[in-house]
């Protein structure tokens, strides 16, 4: 029997209208940088999570709603600010970051933190203080009964993540700005993401290209969704 | 064993408990029946220590527990199990729920090692989790996620957590408030086998005739004071209390 068309013309096909590595670069790229920007937002997110669910202090409430208006932050505006710190003026001037996947990194740690943080918290505090209670009354320190209350707010933290991925991977306004949209010489992308090359390809009238290069972005954050929602819990709950 | 000596609790300016005193011996079930909203919980949270009282001691083996510095209150403090009226599993397997207290005394090196071993498969159920589920009858459950048990097979599980880990002391809060009779006769057996066990079991409660069934001593709490204490047959038959008498005739009504 022979294979699917769809299977025999697919390796063909996406770097068909191409020079050889273009969009397998390009989508380096955008899964390099957004999983770099989801990993170092995720770190900073769930510590800040736990601290806003688990402790009272001053200034929680001014944290809370820094974060809740960020979760609303246009990215175009992100990247402006991202621009101005790395830009030879700006603070990080020294460090030459502007047009570098590391400037992405940075514009999409800014958008995809407060999702993350938000979403964790909402799991986090939706965990019922009954549970809290009875991994105290097991002999819980409060380390014990944070770890409880994670381990339960698990499908939520994952959601988060999955959020502020999804917020990095699909997102055009800031890695435009800070990245510059850069190929190099032989066609190999620098700073090109999936979406800065589809915004190209639609404005140059390439649709079909455009349309290739987003069933490719579609077909990746399904495919991410659908590892963390397999192997999440893996159908036993342990 | 667990004994609390002249207790007061201040709540926003309201005295719960003012003077009162109550202790638990090896293998002895207690019961402390009053109306709702009496204090019994609160009692309870005093003498699993999970709340300083305003005043009194509440000391286990002879150690006042508040005085001691936090390391060894930590300690007492895990030599007394809580079972509270919502059964209140973890989102895990029956047996994962029962081996947490056992899990939380084990060197952090150790648990580390455990949740490693677990990403892999399935990892043998200790003896002890067993045991604890077979005294409440629950031991074919054991890998079932806990999410998908009956009320009244949670609270028989919920005890099993309480019990595995060899507490000295089980206090347990209204635990049969939701049951139906066949859940309750199995949580009320093992009642009596963790007090064979050697273990002091309180038990509060506003079933009357739970109380009569399982303990062997009754403390009243009426109005923030035991006002009557000892075996159920005196204490239902003969108090020597007015207004123990009148609550327990139903003349008293809260």
């Amino acid at each position: 029997m022979t294979p699917p068309l769809v299977l025999e013309l697919l390796p063909a096909l996406i770097d068909l209208p191409f020079r050889d590595g273009y969009v397998s670069s390009i989508v380096w790229v955008s899964l390099s940088v957004s999983l770099l920007a989801v990993t170092l937002s995720t770190l900073v997110s769930i510590p800040t999570a736990i601290l806003l669910g688990f402790r009272e202090f001053p200034g929680r409430r001014l944290l809370k709603t820094l974060i809740n208006t960020g979760m609303g932050f246009p990215s175009v505006v992100v990247g402006l600010l991202v621009l101005f710190v790395v830009s030879n003026q700006g603070p990080l001037g020294s460090f030459e970051l502007i047009f570098t996947r590391q400037a992405m990194v940075m514009s999409q740690f800014v958008l995809a933190t407060p999702p993350i943080t938000a979403i964790s918290l909402a799991a986090i505090t939706g965990v019922r203080q009954e549970i809290r209670d009875a991994a105290r009354a097991l002999g819980g320190t409060r380390l014990d009964v944070a770890l409880v209350v994670l381990k339960e707010a698990r499908y939520g933290i994952a959601t988060a993540i999955l959020a502020g991925f999804g917020r990095a991977i699909s997102e055009v306004g800031s890695v435009l700005i800070v990245g510059g949209n850069i190929t190099s010489a032989s066609g190999i992308s620098r700073t090109r993401t999936l979406t800065t090359a589809i915004q190209l390809e639609a404005r140059q009238g390439q649709y079909e290209t455009a349309l290739m290069l987003g069933a490719v972005l579609l077909v990746l954050v399904l495919t991410v969704n659908a590892i963390v929602v397999r192997y999440g819990d893996g159908g036993i709950q342990r | 064993m667990l004994r609390a000596r002249n207790l007061a609790h201040v709540y926003e300016e309201t005295t719960v408990f003012e003077g009162l005193s109550i202790g638990v011996e090896p293998g002895e079930v207690l019961a402390i029946i009053g109306p709702s909203g009496g204090g019994k919980t609160t009692l309870l949270e005093l003498l699993s220590l999970s709340l300083p009282p305003t005043a009194g001691t509440v000391s286990v083996g002879g150690v006042d527990a508040w005085a001691a510095d936090a390391a060894s209150r930590l300690a007492l403090r895990r030599q007394v199990g809580m079972v509270f009226q919502e059964a209140s599993l973890f989102g895990a397997t029956v047996a994962r729920n029962v081996e947490y207290g056992l899990r939380i005394r084990r060197s952090w090196r150790a648990r580390v090692r455990d949740q490693l071993s677990g990403l892999w498969g399935a990892t043998e159920t200790s003896p002890a989790v067993r045991d604890a589920l077979a005294v409440v009858g629950m031991d074919d459950q054991r890998d079932q996620p806990a999410g998908a048990l009956s009320g009244g097979e949670a609270q028989r599980v919920a005890f099993a957590r309480a019990l595995a880990y060899d507490a000295s002391v089980l206090l347990l809060d209204e635990p049969a408030s939701d049951l139906d009779p066949r859940n309750t006769a199995a949580l009320e057996a093992a009642i009596e086998e963790a007090a064979s066990r050697g273990i002091g079991v309180v038990i509060a409660t506003h079933d009357m005739h739970q109380a009569r069934r399982v303990a062997d001593r009754v403390g009243v709490l009426l109005d923030g004071q035991i006002t009557e204490i000892g075996p159920p047959a005196q204490v239902f038959e003969r108090p020597t209390d007015e207004r123990t008498r009148r609550f327990i005739s139903g003349e008293l009504v809260y």
